[in-house]
């Protein structure tokens, strides 16, 4: 079920893989923009959301397990919203039952519903981007060079930090963290202590090996860019009408 | 003393911390073009520092020269242009996230067209046996392949300084011995630090020994520094506590 950090990177096989970088990310981003627009609280709304989000997954080929694996976290981390309601049903209380009801549960719907589909349409646009492509994409959009140089690193060295933490968590396990009891809670609660230091000494080596080997001073386009083509024209056409939809569709709820 | 030098240190001395102990203490020698030298010490030594020094990376009183240039913040750039340095953490080094692309970045910044530079680091790749992990995510790579690409990233600018902080360390014996090898072909000025004296014994006739931060032995002899830690081979045959565990 669990998925790997970096197994995430461009394991998409979709139509959309087959795009230029850089409409891979525009038009991932335009669609997370458009499914967080679309209003929650109508039927519409509803629908370009979950259309948007099954479109965008579908045209990526997101792998089924890695599906899985986002949905299993966003259902973690946006369904507790709902033990809100009944403090919000209690606040609402003025309102006729129905009415009251519906205020009460609309907030948490409202995030659940962004929350979750923007988790995913975030993690399909992941799986159409390898670790080059995102650089390539990066650095052709109107992007500050100095952002998408920290940005590539970021996610270059996330891997590397996440592999740190694995060994450092096994050596608390192994040093008795997994022991139970104290001697499990005094490992934990030693693990920032021993983690943080690595992380930022890391962070350190890495800024001097970035000076010693020029990486910040050059043009990282040097390694190559791709030319935009028709279809990717098309998919951000498309992709902005279904931002300029779910606007409209806002716009109309609120006038 | 440093004329056709590659790397000369005149009296160099580096503190972390103002009025603490020096990590490195008026540290004196040069190394010709072409010379190869094993830098050894035991932990903590000041191997590391005195690399880091080399190439602007740490402050330092004395001077220091890389092929005529005087290290300073403001000749950093040239100076790093004529260095090949490799980390001891590989990962440190590895910016980018396919092998082929890291080892070939140093020539594609230079202005090495992509198809050329491409072709150049395989060559090189090739040559430490990790030519066909030019395709692979640097993220698949085990610890040995990680050192052999950072390495590869090093060389690939055919610098006229090599500095190497444990090259050896992480490598298997075949990758050691790929290694030596093509360390052993280039033209290249080279100051590896490492415990290793086997593998530096194959590449090196020159041993510098650090211990507190001083050189206290500059010469061709290893066997001179294994006495040193105490690792010769005792009268009876037994091999010493310090022979038993190292390597």
């Amino acid at each position: 079920m669990r998925t790997r950090w970096h197994e995430i990177w461009g394991c998409g096989r979709g139509p959309a893989a087959r795009l230029a970088p850089q409409s891979r990310i525009a038009a991932g981003a335009v669609l997370f923009a458009a499914g967080l627009t679309a209003p929650a609280g109508t039927v519409p709304g509803i629908v370009l959301t979950a259309a948007v989000t099954a479109g965008w997954i579908a045209a990526c080929g997101m792998p089924g397990r890695a599906l899985r694996s986002f949905a299993v976290l966003g259902l973690a981390m946006f369904l507790p919203y709902f033990l809100l309601a009944p403090l919000l049903v209690a606040r609402a209380s003025a309102a006729s039952g129905a009415t009251a009801l519906a205020r009460a549960f609309g907030a948490p719907w409202d995030v659940f519903l962004h929350g979750l589909a923007g988790m995913l349409l975030a993690a399909a646009t992941v799986t159409v981007l390898s670790a080059s492509d995102l650089r390539r994409g990066l650095l052709a959009l109107p992007v500050p060079d100095v952002l998408s140089a920290v940005l590539i690193q970021i996610v270059h060295q996330t891997g590397e930090l996440l592999a740190e933490t694995k060994r450092v968590a096994a050596a608390v396990a192994v040093r008795g963290g997994s022991g139970g009891g104290r001697s499990a809670v005094r490992a934990l609660a030693s693990l920032p202590r021993v983690w943080l230091p690595r992380i930022i000494s890391r962070a350190d080596r890495v800024a001097e090996a970035m000076e010693l080997r020029g990486y910040a001073e050059s043009d990282l386009r040097i390694l190559g860019r791709t030319a935009l083509r028709a279809a990717d024209a098309a998919v951000l056409i498309g992709a902005f009408a279904i931002l300029a939809l779910a606007a409209a569709l806002r716009w109309r709820l609120r006038g | 003393m440093s004329g056709g030098a590659a790397l000369v240190f005149e009296g160099v001395t580096v503190r972390y911390e103002a009025g603490e102990a020096p990590v490195l203490a008026d540290v004196t020698f040069a190394l010709g073009e072409s010379e190869r030298a094993a830098l050894v010490g035991l932990n903590g030594s000041g191997k590391t520092t005195l690399l880091m020094a080399a190439v602007g990376l740490v402050a330092y009183e004395g001077l220091i020269r890389v092929c005529g240039t005087p290290v300073a913040r403001r000749t950093a750039a040239e100076v790093r242009e004529k260095v090949g340095f490799l980390f001891n953490v590989p990962e440190d080094q590895l910016l980018f996230p396919k092998v082929i692309e890291d080892a070939a970045f140093g020539l594609l910044r230079r202005g090495e067209g992509r198809t050329e530079a491409y072709r150049q680091a395989r060559v090189i790749l090739d040559g430490l046996g990790v030519g066909k992990l030019a395709e692979r995510p640097v993220l698949h790579l085990s610890h040995g392949q990680k050192q052999r690409v950072a390495l590869a990233g090093a060389l690939v600018n055919k610098p006229a300084l090599l500095l190497l902080d444990e090259p050896s360390a992480g490598l298997d014996p075949p990758g050691k011995l790929a290694l030596a090898r093509l360390a052993g072909r280039l033209d290249a000025a080279m100051l590896m630090a490492t415990h290793d004296l086997d593998f530096a014994g194959r590449l090196c006739r020159r041993f510098i020994a650090l211990d507190g931060g001083r050189i206290v032995y500059d010469g061709g002899d290893a066997a001179a520094v294994r006495r040193m830690w105490g690792m010769e081979e005792p009268v009876d045959g037994r091999s010493s506590p310090l022979t038993a565990s190292s390597e």
